[in-house]
């Protein structure tokens, strides 16, 4: 594959899950393009779909769900819905790296990171495992972290923030230039996040990745994101460049969002939590506007007719008021 | 290293306080026996002409403390002589100190237990990584299903089971003691096969009544595995089959040596049923030997004889953990 | 900087107790062979309870037909007395029965008292009783059984029951202790008392009904190791000699008709014998279900 970012073209994606009441979607219909050497954030609720979004990338969506139409166009790759078996083991590591989050354990624990390293060099057939190591060590260094010190720890003797860095060598020393990161702050510490936010943005802008971010905290994607999906339900509600959202929301979920965040300066009362709860997958409505229920500006027909996805220049938008106002105007 | 060291004293001061608590049961067992055959035996004695002294001595050599005196001097006497390893004489085998007789019984346990329990281990593991994987289709239910089954036998029933097959209807394989005597005993040809011969029914019934547990406990070892984050992690990053197979088998397997060496100990009792079926003379037998002849000493020997195997395969168990695990290596508790 | 701001929901976990009856009979439903079990239990109260009833205390003998092998008057032969097989199983099973239900009494009752007194209060109490138990599931069990035989001779099924009961109450404890804790851990007995509840009315009404399912499994495993060796010792002939028994059975099958040697007497060692297996394979199927209904970890997705 060329040394360059790809991009990445997701379209009219649609996961399922087998349930005991069916299969039942947990990303519908959701189209997205990354543009090559940009950071893209998605930010939703957990149950939103945004994990299950982001596993799709990989074509790793785990059993009992499964991808039931859409597709993933990756360049240099293809649709990567389409690949299966050796194939797909290779694309995964060495094409796209997938960086967990920092408090889930995504490391063998009885085996050392650097036994871990050569473990995925073998995998994927590098023959030069010395010059792997000492790529590695380099990318821990440039993470500000003793690096010949770490491949020699096991995972437990690592820190949150150790960990979460070790992670993303292993998804880049493979030289992939997609990365994938899920929730990749979530359970550090502010000083750790600022770090590892740090550290996304300037590795993205050294080694020229196309990077997604998945969170449920829309801090995170103001921080670093170039531009910002907002999911909901399964679904993609709004999108667009991180500043232009965030300035003007159009989304009534969007603006709930934004509202919800507590500043340094100013009264705490001012932000107010977004009433009710997010759908599960039992309870997202089968027709009309999946956000309906909590929705300051809801009309008669959100309960019968999904909102179509509307682009307006670099902004998306689902929402039936949106587009009423839009025409009244 | 100081952890290893740390562990091991913690270990033998528990170890100890539980000999002397399971010498204490024997004790009062004794003491208690209906119709004080230790007070018989030393009226005997007196009737017979002895004098007090030497016939209190004579006791003392069989049963291992004084027939006279307090019960506290008794206890103080008894435990006293446990400390220098004097078990006392056994009365059925008049003149054989009870260590000795112990250390002739435990040669025919040691080998049909290890033998059977690691062949069931390798074989259950094995099985086990198996049922786990295929645990929704019918041959992994079987599997469960089987395993659930064979550890839910009493082992004396499988036992008596294999001898009415192999023994008695199909009669290809001897069950009736160690070997047979009309072979010298030595290093030769027809005395080795015939030990080997005799040893297959009690090792298979080892083997089958151990395998079920196996195949469970890996069974449910492999599924937690599956589960954990790094399983899926190490599929992301596109790790060969193979070496996540590796992966999994050897988190899973951590777990079981504990018990392994766990149960190493335990089956020197265990041995008791069957040892009785197949006329072995073990520990077990043994033991129930000493019940039925009345032979005190020997019982209570053999008793803490198979406490002290418990003990010192939980030592084991530990000990090994300690090696095995980087993270308890490290003294800190993770997971 | 970044904030977390979306609560992440914690879905409300439906409470047990509701959906239990129905979660049963899902999981009967699926596998029949679970509802087998229920069944080969239930057969086997029924069994110990009313069989003997239909038989004299002192069952016929008959000395023209000792030690004969299976035929349709006796299906499963006769003993070396010339008594049918079948009725001993089948008036053996009171001895059986009625101590195991001495042993489940008194593992629930000790081992629930004790485990949730240790989980509950904690510090020192926790670590003396933790102590204890573990000796007791240090010392083997069977060759403790041997020892004590020699003193006790065990004379009627509630003494077996009472012996075996109290030294088979440590699983249940521990069971029950890992409950109590892992509750405490989740705030749960603290949120009850910041609720004003009382203690009896937190253990009673909110602790025990959320438990019942692990101390039900673990008595049952515990019943089924008690039966084992009660039958067993008696098999090993370290105890007196009990009319009607199976481990007695067992034993003069083995030791005096030679069951293993004589095909004619096999019906008398394969009459208990099968027996032990069929009620084996009866709390098997039992547990197996009551462990996919209470571990959902095992319950398919």
């Amino acid at each position: 594959m060329a040394d360059q970012a790809p991009g990445v073209r997701i379209d009219g994606l649609t996961v399922v899950y087998k349930t005991p009441a069916g299969e039942l979607p947990a990303v519908r219909g959701i189209s997205l393009t990354l543009e090559p050497g940009t950071i893209t954030g998605i930010v939703g609720e957990s149950g939103s779909g945004k994990s299950t979004l982001a596993l799709s990338l990989l074509n790793a969506v785990q059993p009992p769900g499964r991808i039931a139409a859409g597709s993933v166009e990756i360049d240099g790759l293809g649709d990567v819905v389409g690949l299966a078996g050796e194939q797909l083991r290779k694309a995964r590591g060495a094409h796209i790296g997938y960086v967990f989050q920092a408090a889930q354990n995504s490391l063998n624990p009885l085996k050392t990171v650097g036994k871990q390293l050569l473990d995925l060099g073998r995998s994927h057939g590098v023959e030069d495992l010395p010059g792997l190591v000492r790529e590695a060590r380099e990318l821990l260094g440039r993470m500000g972290l003793d690096g010949a010190r770490v491949l020699d720890s096991h995972q437990h003797e690592l820190s949150g923030g150790m960990r979460q860095r070790v992670g993303i060598m292993l998804a880049l020393v493979l030289n992939a230039h997609l990365v994938v990161l899920d929730e990749p702050t979530t359970a550090l510490d502010m000083i750790t996040q600022a770090n590892i936010l740090k550290i996304v943005r300037e590795v993205h802008a050294e080694r020229g990745l196309t990077t997604l971010v998945i969170t449920h905290d829309i801090g995170v994607v103001a921080e670093v994101a170039d531009r910002l999906a907002v999911m909901y339900g399964g679904r993609l509600v709004e999108q667009g460049p991180t500043r232009e959202v965030l300035g003007a929301p159009r989304h009534p979920y969007t603006r709930g969002l934004i509202k919800a965040i507590p500043r340094l300066v100013g009264d705490i009362d001012e932000a107010r939590a977004l009433p009710g709860r997010p759908p599960t997958l039992a309870t997202v409505p089968k027709e009309g506007c999946v956000f309906r229920e909590r929705c300051p500006q809801r009309m008669d027909v959100c309960d019968t007719v999904d909102p179509s996805v509307v682009a307006d220049g670099a902004r998306v938008v689902a929402c039936h008021a949106v587009t009423v106002k839009e025409h009244a105007s | 290293m100081t952890l290893i060291a740390r562990r091991l004293a913690g270990h033998l001061a528990r170890g100890f306080v539980m000999i002397i608590v399971v010498a204490t049961i024997s004790f009062f067992i004794i003491n208690n026996i209906p119709g004080d055959p230790m007070a018989a035996q030393y009226d005997k004695l007196l009737q017979s002409g002895m004098s007090p002294e030497a016939a209190t001595q004579a006791v003392k050599v069989l049963y291992g403390f004084q027939p006279t005196g307090s019960l506290w001097q008794q206890y103080t006497d008894y435990i006293g002589g446990l400390l220098h390893l004097d078990l006392g004489t056994s009365v059925s085998r008049p003149g054989q100190p009870v260590l000795g007789v112990l250390g002739e019984a435990a040669k025919w346990t040691i080998l049909p237990v290890l033998g059977g329990t690691l062949l069931s281990f390798l074989v259950g593991v094995i099985l086990g990584v198996y049922a786990a994987i295929k645990r929704k289709s019918k041959l992994g239910d079987a599997l469960a299903i089987s395993g659930s089954l064979l550890h839910g036998i009493p082992q004396y029933v499988l036992a008596m089971l294999l001898v009415v097959i192999f023994a008695t209807l199909i009669p290809i394989l001897p069950a009736d003691g160690p070997v047979d005597i009309m072979f010298e005993p030595g290093f030769n040809a027809g005395y080795l096969g015939s030990l080997a011969e005799h040893a297959v029914l009690p090792i298979a019934t080892y083997a089958l009544s151990a395998y079920g547990g196996w195949v469970l406990a890996m069974k449910s070892s492999v599924v937690t595995v599956l589960g954990d984050d790094f399983i899926l992690a190490a599929e992301l990053r596109g790790m060969k089959r193979s070496i996540i197979f590796r992966y999994i088998a050897r988190n899973a397997i951590l777990p079981l040596f504990t018990i392994l060496a766990l149960s190493l100990g335990l089956l020197l009792g265990g041995a008791v049923f069957i040892e009785k079926i197949f006329n072995y003379p073990g520990l077990g037998w043994l033991l129930i030997e000493s019940i039925n002849t009345r032979d005190y000493a020997l019982m209570g020997g053999a008793f803490l004889l198979i406490t002290a195997a418990v003990i010192v395969a939980n030592i084991v168990a530990d000990l090994f953990y300690t090696v095995i695990d980087p993270r308890v290596r490290s003294g800190e508790d993770s997971t | 900087m970044s904030t977390v701001l979306i609560p992440e929901t914690a879905s409300a976990a439906a409470t047990m107790r509701r959906n239990f009856w129905l979660g049963v009979w899902r999981v009967m439903k699926r596998k029949p062979s679970r509802l087998a079990g229920v069944i080969i239990i239930a057969g086997f109260a029924f069994m110990g309870a009313f069989g003997p009833m239909f038989y004299p205390d002192q069952l016929p003998d008959d000395s023209n037909a000792i030690t004969q092998a299976p035929s349709w008057a006796h299906w499963f032969g006769t003993d070396p007395q010339g008594r049918d097989v079948l009725a001993l199983v089948i008036t053996g099973s009171r001895y059986v029965l009625l101590s195991a239900a001495v042993t489940a009494v008194i593992t629930v009752v000790f081992g629930t008292t004790l485990g949730l007194f240790s989980g509950f209060k904690r510090g020192r109490w926790d670590s003396v009783l933790m102590r204890i138990t573990d000796m007791k599931l240090t010392i083997p069990g069977l060759p403790l059984l041997l020892v004590l035989a020699m003193v006790w001779k065990f004379g009627s099924p509630i003494q077996m029951g009472l012996v075996l009961g109290l030294l088979g109450w440590g699983g249940v404890a521990r069971a029950v202790r890992a409950q109590t804790l892992s509750l405490r851990e989740r705030g749960f007995i603290e949120a009850a008392r910041g609720l004003g509840l009382s203690t009896r009315h937190i253990i009673g009404k909110e602790l025990l009904p959320s438990m019942a399912p692990y101390i039900a499994m673990n008595m049952l495993i515990a019943v089924t190791g008690a039966v084992y060796a009660q039958v067993g010792l008696f098999f090993l002939g370290v105890l007196p000699y009990e009319a009607n028994n199976w481990g007695v059975m067992l034993n003069l099958a083995v030791f005096q008709a030679g069951a293993m040697i004589t095909p004619n007497a096999l019906g008398y060692l394969l009459g208990p014998l099968l027996a032990i297996l069929l009620l084996t394979l009866g709390i098997v199927l039992v547990v197996d279900a009551m462990d996919e209904i209470f571990n959902p970890r095992l319950r398919e997705e």
